[in-house]
């Protein structure tokens, strides 16, 4: 990469471009997820103690986290949970994208493509306040199945996981939907009507020529989508219970209720590991590599 | 095995654009049919119409006697090679042979069998487990027709599928394509805009223009009777004469098309005197010869010359006339006589009316100076 940076924009600039590189990479990554490390692994101490004798490594932190039950549960719940939001965005996303890429004309394509973008304009906390509205008690969506006759008293569904769920899948919808997009239109017409003609129905055609090919998209899609959810504070904050807690309100409560950054940072810092485990397992299930993904 | 294939008042419109006006046409089992035409003729959505891709806006099409226009394209007893060929490129050689059969059900061995019969067919035997990508054009083309076969259809289309190779491997698969069509007695339907392709491999050729068919026949008619001003222009060379008909003979007709001499050549429809029609010479009916060679008709000036191996095409100005092409064997050329044939230099020259077909009226959109239309030999 050096070389062809060299060749085309001669040293100085690449010495520029490279260095700007290493000091974001630097100052902007590195030392600050360095120093969340290295506050995870010590205990939380008054200013006047830090340095002194008290200020050693230990693992009490991530001890906390093992033996409290309830927060284990809500870890476990935030995977299992972002899993799901992950596979519900790919169930969505996967005929929106096809449609996009395959079966509408140009045209279409651009209308739907602006339409699902300009929300994308709005606040992300402003659009997931919208869903708060409509699934509210005596909201919209109740009034309405309610007038159509379908139930007969309304549905309390910001009570438990729907309205985290429904508002997850609506928040990060098009980081599922333009890998996809791109990696279905990618692949050549022809072999999709090869396919047809050989005598494949739909479903055929789909399990074995279109997601095969757009395997790096679907990677891509569900990487990205999981690491939103899991990281995800806004959504549930605002549509979830206090049944359906994520992990991120445990971590933002050490911080900013407890005071107690050591302890946030050791969290925060499981929860990235978690991330880096989701990210790996993904890429051996769908046997793809880094490079696959960043096309 | 019936592979009939029935087009019964098949039309097909795009909002206003007609692709195709209202055509019938009946394609007989084991035929090799081919579609030739200029692009944007029509020709490829006429086989998407066969195919299924395509529903037609009007008529009906049948394959077998069997109606076929609302069969999904899955369900249809045809299979078709792309132009670009569409192999599996994430799938094996076996995979992509065995694609259909797989489809179909077929368990593990027998699909395995057919596949090895069928690369045997199109000599790859033993390539069965190399993916796509290794292969070479012409390995990737032989893929792809043992893949459509594998289905074994009643009909195979085939969408210009050698337009991507080079003319060597281009000619030797004709002869292959052919081969495997007599072995296998399948219809073939051809697609194809390059008229080398259609003669050389059809048992009939129908020639499109504009959303139509202009005429339907086997090889050597479609070359000496032409029936359409556009058809005599696009198959083979033509210099083209347009005049008033002065004199019938039987089947002879003279014409007066303002040179220094009358033309005379015959008609397969019926003219009177007096009636605009249109003389067509091919390049090779002409006899070019010495400026002092009183027995040619006609003189001229040569404007160019062209070497192609096998003969050298002239560019002769007519006297009182246009500029005509015509082909000087090589074989007479190195006689001696050639020494003539030089740029700028006169000549005579004359054609045998037998070799000349006279068709009825002036195609209106060129102009009448513009006597040779240098036909598009892709």
């Amino acid at each position: 990469m050096w070389r062809q940076l060299h060749s085309r924009f001669g040293l100085p600039l690449t010495m520029a471009i490279v260095s700007l590189m290493g000091i974001w990479l630097i100052v902007m990554v590195l030392l600050p997820q360095w120093q969340m490390i290295d506050y995870s692994f010590h205990p939380a101490l008054l200013p006047a103690e830090r340095g002194g004798a008290k200020d050693v490594w230990s693992l009490t932190n991530y001890a906390t986290f093992f033996h409290n039950e309830i927060h284990l549960a809500i870890f476990f719940k935030t995977i299992w949970s972002s899993v799901l939001v992950t596979t519900l965005t790919l169930i969505v996303s996967y005929p929106l994208a096809y449609y996009l890429a395959k079966v509408a004309t140009p045209g279409q394509a651009a209308l739907c493509l602006l339409l699902l973008i300009i929300p994308f304009w709005i606040n992300e906390i402003l659009r997931t306040f919208a869903w708060y509205i409509i699934f509210a008690f005596r909201g919209p969506l109740n009034e309405l199945l309610f007038a159509l006759g379908l139930i007969d008293r309304p549905i309390r569904f910001l009570n438990g996981d729907t309205g985290v769920l429904v508002g997850m899948v609506y928040a990060y919808i098009l980081f599922m939907v333009f890998p996809l997009y791109n990696a279905i239109e990618s692949l050549d017409t022809n072999q999709i009507r090869a396919a047809r003609d050989l005598g494949a129905g739909w479903g055929r055609t789909h399990r074995r020529i279109v997601i095969p090919h757009a395997k790096p998209g679907i990677a891509t899609g569900c990487i990205m989508t999981f690491m939103l959810a899991a990281g995800s504070y806004a959504v549930p904050a605002l549509l979830g219970s206090p049944g359906s807690r994520w992990f991120t309100q445990i971590i933002y409560n050490w911080f900013f209720e407890g005071g107690d950054w050591n302890q946030g940072a050791a969290y925060a810092f499981l929860l990235l590991m978690l991330c880096i485990v989701f990210v790996t397992v993904i890429m051996r299930i769908f046997k793809v590599g880094l490079g696959d993904i960043a096309k | 095995m019936d592979g009939r294939v029935t087009l019964s008042q098949v039309a097909m419109r795009f909002g206003d654009f007609t692709a195709i006006q209202p055509t019938s046409l009946e394609i007989a089992s084991g035929e090799f049919f081919s579609f030739l035409g200029p692009s944007g003729c029509g020709k490829t959505t006429l086989l998407n119409m066969i195919s299924g891709f395509l529903t037609p806006s009007e008529g009906s099409v049948a394959i077998g006697g069997v109606d076929m226009t609302r069969v999904p394209v899955n369900r249809r007893p045809t299979a078709m090679i792309f132009q670009n060929l569409a192999l599996f490129p994430l799938m094996s050689v076996y995979r992509n042979i065995e694609f259909g059969l797989e489809v179909r059900g077929v368990d593990r061995e027998k699909r395995r069998d057919k596949a090895d019969e069928l690369l045997d067919l199109v000599a790859l035997a033993g390539s069965g487990d190399k993916p796509v990508a290794e292969l070479s054009g012409g390995q990737k083309q032989r893929v792809a027709i043992a893949r459509a076969l594998a289905v074994e259809p009643r009909v195979l289309l085939l969408d210009e599928p050698l337009s991507a190779l080079d003319l060597k491997l281009r000619q030797h698969m004709r002869t292959e394509l052919k081969a495997i069509q007599r072995k296998t007695g399948i219809t073939f339907i051809y697609i194809t805009h390059d008229q080398g392709e259609a003669l050389t491999m059809s048992d009939r050729v129908a020639v499109m223009c504009d959303g139509r068919i202009q005429q339907v026949a086997d090889p050597m008619t479609l070359y000496r009777q032409p029936r359409t001003d556009f058809v005599a222009g696009f198959v083979g060379e033509n210099n083209r004469f347009p005049g008033r008909v002065t004199a019938v003979d039987g089947g002879m007709v003279t014409l007066d098309a303002g040179l220094p001499a009358p033309l005379r050549g015959y008609a397969t429809s019926p003219l009177a005197s007096g009636d605009e029609a249109t003389l067509y010479v091919r390049p090779e009916q002409w006899r070019v010869g010495s400026a002092g060679d009183s027995s040619l008709s006609f003189g001229g000036v040569i404007q160019a010359e062209h070497f192609e191996g096998a003969w050298l095409t002239l560019e002769i100005a007519l006297d009182r006339g246009g500029t005509v092409r015509a082909h000087v064997p090589q074989a007479l050329e190195s006689t001696g006589i050639g020494s003539q044939f030089t740029v700028g230099s006169t000549c005579r020259l004359d054609y045998s009316p037998r070799g000349a077909l006279v068709l009825p009226g002036i195609e209106r959109g060129r102009a009448n100076e513009e006597s040779v239309d240098v036909a598009a030999t892709a």
